[in-house]
């Protein structure tokens, strides 16, 4: 991951499965593309659900950073 | 000065809350030592799982709607009025006619379908999740011939995780046994990547649907439904035509608890997952579909709490520290074909094993929406489950 662009931070720690996938959605929902949306989570199912649903909807999985207790999930938005 | 107890919202959990403290709290009620009071702006309480059975003809009006009053302890205090404040830090709740104090408030507000999420929802189709739509949906049932019945999730949280799986195995058997099946297609679309939140029931689900020529399209969030041309159009840029749509909408939480500024950004009510507490006040419980807990949004977990909420207050009431920690239980029915179902029982720790389909299932979760209003309504298994 590039830490130097500019990145749009949803923590969705303490949510459950599908709770962390669901903001995801909701925040690329509005989000123009081009930007690059971290979701934190501390549901294990994410690193799972995430990057099928990217790349169901034709969006870039970015990668997982692995956090004491959470993970940072990253998805670029492409349409 | 009695101790009142405050009840905000008069529907399953609320009702039961109420209910069950009233018997355990029975002699001080009489002496006037402790006040109940639920608020609710509605005189009926309606049994919501009957909307799933309505559509079938399995169940009926009269079997799903009694007036509040008539299932509230004869102690217990209703007003029926709208709460439009609750201050949580003033102890008060507020109504256009009054100001309640509290020493306890339980908030059971529950959750209702929010259908301008989603363009073109409310038109574009029908749904099981009031009562008069529950019937314009038996009608549309009823005069379906053939063509393509497509029943999609369109907003997670909602209430009943399992309704939709139920709905689509329902029209299965209803279409089975009209001999229309082979002219029904019939099609489950659900956002995420497997047809229910948890795994091991979702792989089950997906081999009957699989084995019942349901056909399931996953990963596939509603944007927009066009009622003109019968579609429904995804945020991952699919398109799914219909011919009857039977759509589940997404859901919130109630306005009184986002004008109170208690309510997250969803609408639910922030909570202790064990002691139930509205997350920072230790006299504001909440319960039921409200909340914000991690559990299914059911009437069973709404039971389960109300339990430990009444037993917890009657301990404070009755100066033993209340201890008593909800273990996020939750039992739900898969109604899995006309005739047949299977039962989900977990809590926070273990996840749900159901066991195979059966007709004894089936035929108990017909008697159990009977026993609803004489015994979990009435709080008559006070402490039941936990
Ligand atoms: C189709 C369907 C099938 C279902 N099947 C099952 C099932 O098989 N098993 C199961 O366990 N559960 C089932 N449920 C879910 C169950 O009905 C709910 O989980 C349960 O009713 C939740 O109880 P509650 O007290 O939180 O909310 P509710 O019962 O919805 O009650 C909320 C109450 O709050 C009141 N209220 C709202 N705003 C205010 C205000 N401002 N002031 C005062 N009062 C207010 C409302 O009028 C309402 O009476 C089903 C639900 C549906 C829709």
């Amino acid at each position: 991951m590039n830490e130097q662009e500019k990145v749009k931070v949803i923590d969705a720690r303490g949510s459950f499965c599908p709770g962390p996938l669901m903001e995801l959605i909701r925040a690329v929902k509005e989000s123009s593309v081009g930007e690059i949306i971290e979701v934190w989570s501390s549901d294990t199912g994410s690193q799972r659900d995430i990057p099928k649903w990217a790349e169901k909807a034709g969006h870039e999985f970015l990668g997982v950073v692995h956090e004491q207790g959470y993970d940072r999930i990253r998805v670029k938005k492409k349409r | 000065m009695p101790k009142k107890v405050l009840v905000v919202g008069g529907g399953t959990g609320g009702t039961i809350v109420a209910n069950n403290l009233a018997h355990r709290l029975h002699d001080q009620l009489v002496k006037g030592e402790v006040e109940i009071t639920v608020i609710d702006p509605s005189s009926l309480h309606i049994y919501q799982p009957a909307y799933l059975l309505i559509p079938f003809g399995i169940m009926h009006r009269n079997e799903a709607v009694r007036p509040e009053r008539s299932l509230l302890a004869e102690k217990v205090r209703f007003r029926q009025e709208s709460a439009t404040k609750i201050d949580l830090a003033n102890r008060a709740v507020y109504s256009d006619s009054t100001r309640l104090e509290y020493d306890y408030l339980v908030i059971a507000t529950g959750a209702k379908p929010d259908y301008s999420q989603v363009p073109g929802l409310e038109k574009a189709g029908y749904d099981f999740y009031t009562l008069d739509n529950a019937y314009k949906l038996r009608e549309a049932l009823g005069r379906f011939k053939g063509g393509k019945l497509v029943t999609a999730v369109a907003g997670i949280p909602f209430k009943c995780p399992t309704a939709p799986i139920e709905f689509a195995f329902l029209v299965d058997s209803y279409f089975t046994r009209l001999g229309l099946r082979d002219k029904v297609q019939v099609s489950y679309v659900y956002p995420l990547p497997r047809p229910f939140t948890i795994p091991n029931v979702a792989e089950e689900v997906q081999r009957m649907m699989e084995n019942r020529k349901i056909e399931v399209s996953l990963l596939f969030n509603v944007e927009s439904v066009d009622p003109e041309k019968k579609e429904i159009r995804s945020l991952e840029g699919e398109t799914v035509k219909y011919d009857l749509a039977v759509l589940t909408p997404p859901h919130t939480g109630a306005d009184v608890v986002k004008k109170s500024g208690i309510a997250d950004k969803g609408g639910w009510i922030p909570t202790d997952r064990y002691s139930l507490n509205v997350k920072g006040y230790d006299d504001a419980y909440a319960i039921g579909d409200g909340t914000d807990l991690p559990v299914s949004k059911a009437g069973s977990a709404a039971d389960f709490e109300a339990a430990v909420v009444a037993t917890n207050i009657w301990d404070d009431i009755n100066g033993f520290a209340p201890t008593l920690r909800y273990d996020g239980k939750v039992m739900c029915f898969i109604i899995t074909g006309i005739g047949e179902a299977t039962m989900l029982l977990f809590d926070y720790e273990h996840p749900p094993k159901p066991p195979p389909a059966t007709f004894a299932c089936y035929w108990y979760k017909l008697v159990y929406n009977r026993l609803y209003w004489t015994v979990t309504a009435k709080g008559m298994l006070p402490g039941f489950g936990v």
